[in-house]
């Protein structure tokens, strides 16, 4: 992690399922600022600036959120509820990335504010060119949003 | 009780088997009781003999202990035979009762016996009274075996009903459960491939494909089983137009059709009511298969529908391979297949799902087919009823 600064927040509970995403991530190029987080509290002290994350700043928020939505502790739903419904977290944007086939996940992530929702595909090619997907349009072709003026000049000036 | 009280068992005469019974009398006359057992002694019965006179006594006696009979006199000082019947009933009780009376007016007997007593002996005829009451014994006990046999039917179809619900859910959270450890052995063998591929030995990189392609093979049959078990779960119903649901099918088979040059034919076909995207899929299992399972002669599909008592019989024709008569019925079970993987790829799902459809709706499916002439599958599915015409909301 260079300056402290996070382009993906992966937050999974699944050893397995966060190596795989690296892995896919890594191929592309895409693999060297992630933070990873393993439960739904340690996930909301991050994108917080709170806890062991104190010393993080909101100006520079992660460019991405990989959520899985069955976690310890607080789960997905509530992550996301909380960040999309306080205005220094809402604009980051929010990918629920699960193997939930329920409907209802679908339609409750949706109504609080998920970017986008993507079960992940059962085959391995298939998941791969998901994470890659994923990872170049956040982090490449969509262009992030800007909390404040501050982080534009920082970034120009860098 | 009165004095008459319990009568002490004696031994049978002679060698026949003494069969043990409990007899309740309703009797006021001594020596006519004293006739009664004797006859019933002399034919093989023995036992508890109790006697009542008053219906007090009686309601008594039927309340604290279980007899196998009773046998009522039918003109007693303050009551009637009849009267004890009744009393039977009041109470529940399943015991077979005999009149054992004097002569009495013709109507009077065939009234009895249609309140449910089981017989009606004259107290000059007593020969005949051992048989009438093993006759009522026997007829109580199959009764009682029917009931039995009735409670145990009615508990087994719940039974089965209960464990076929089970059944489904345990395929489908199963399946569900499966797949994700199922998806890590497939991801972790497919990157160990892809990164010692050609660092270790030939052997390696064999044994190492055989577990990716024996991976994916099992998640391809998982996801195929969780299909199987979806195809249970749509029950709600509309008036679906079979015509859009084939054109719905031939849609999702655009590429299939295309490639293989296939011609798919079809004029009337009716409203029914049933699950949308069931019958398309039904349809779309039906014609894909035929479209697979093609001959060197360019694929020709006729589907057709016809109107029979209280069904629609729904037709899909093929010129195909046929199949010889001993797999017809085979070719419905799940996983079976008649080919190997190499001729036609698949897992045998397709048919299982169309028969798991048809017989959710309350239809049949089967198929008529002969080896190089073409299959014809045949399903039924319950004709709407006129009030269920199209525009018309359930």
């Amino acid at each position: 992690m260079n300056n402290g600064e996070v382009e993906i927040l992966l937050v999974e509970d699944c050893q397995e399922d966060v190596d795989l995403t690296l892995h896919a991530l890594r191929r592309e190029n895409l693999a060297n600022n992630i933070m990873i987080v393993r439960d739904g509290e340690e996930a909301l002290d991050f994108l917080f600036c709170r806890g062991p994350f104190a010393d993080r700043s909101f100006e520079k928020p992660p460019r991405l959120v990989m959520l899985d939505l069955k976690l310890p502790k607080i789960d997905g739903i509530e992550v996301l509820r909380q960040t999309k419904s306080h205005p220094r977290t809402r604009i980051i944007p929010v990918v629920i990335l699960t193997s939930s086939k329920e409907e209802r996940d679908l339609v409750r992530s949706y109504d609080l504010g998920a970017n986008s929702y993507i079960q992940k595909p059962v085959d391995f090619d298939k998941f791969r060119e998901t994470v890659k997907q994923l990872g170049l349009y956040w982090l490449i072709t969509n262009q992030a949003p800007l909390s404040n003026g501050v982080k534009r000049v920082s970034e120009i000036k860098r | 009780m009165s004095s008459i009280g319990t009568v002490a068992s004696a031994a049978a005469e002679k060698g026949t088997p003494v069969q043990q019974i409990r007899v309740l009398l309703v009797e006021d006359n001594l020596s006519d009781m004293e006739l009664l057992l004797r006859a019933l002694r002399r034919d093989g019965f023995d036992g508890e003999f109790d006697a009542v006179q008053t219906a007090e006594e009686f309601a008594q006696r039927i309340r604290t202990k279980s007899y196998d009979i009773v046998l009522a006199d039918y003109n007693l000082p303050q009551w009637t035979g009849m009267e004890a019947l009744e009393m039977l009933h009041q109470e529940g009780l399943d015991i077979p009762l005999i009149l054992v009376s004097g002569a009495l007016p013709d109507e009077t007997a065939v009234g009895c016996i249609k309140r449910g007593a089981s017989d009606y002996i004259l107290k000059d005829r007593l020969a005949r009274l051992p048989a009438a009451v093993r006759s009522a014994l026997e007829d109580k006990k199959l009764r009682e075996e029917r009931e039995r046999a009735q409670r145990e039917l009615a508990q087994k179809v719940e039974e089965l009903a209960r464990s076929n619900r089970e059944l489904e859910q345990f395929a489908y959270v199963a399946s569900h459960d499966l797949q994700e450890p199922l998806r890590m052995v497939a991801a972790y063998t497919q990157i160990l491939g892809e990164k010692y591929r050609g660092k270790l030995d030939e052997q390696a990189d064999k044994y190492i494909y055989y577990a990716v392609d024996g991976a994916k093979r099992m998640q391809t049959l998982i996801q195929d089983l969780l299909a199987f078990s979806r195809a249970g779960r749509g029950t709600e119903r509309s008036l679906t137009d079979g015509r859009v649901a084939v054109e719905q099918a031939l849609s999702n088979l655009t590429a299939a059709i295309r490639e293989s040059h296939a011609e798919v034919k079809f004029d009337h076909l009716p409203v029914v009511l049933a699950n949308h995207s069931l019958l398309v899929q039904l349809f779309q299992n039906l014609i894909g298969n035929a479209i697979k399972f093609r001959g060197i002669d360019t694929p020709l599909i006729q589907i057709a529908a016809e109107q029979e008592t209280g069904q629609w019989i729904f037709t899909v024709a093929d010129n195909g391979i046929g199949m010889a008569p001993e797999y017809l019925e085979d070719v419905f079970i799940i996983f079976k297949r008649l080919h190997t993987r190499e001729e036609y790829p698949g897992n045998g799902i397709g048919l299982s799902i169309c028969r798991k459809i048809v017989e959710q709706h309350g239809g049949r499916i089967s198929v008529t087919s002969q080896e190089g002439q073409g299959s014809t599958f045949r399903f039924t599915l319950p004709a709407t009823e006129p009030e269920f015409q199209p525009g018309h909301t359930l």
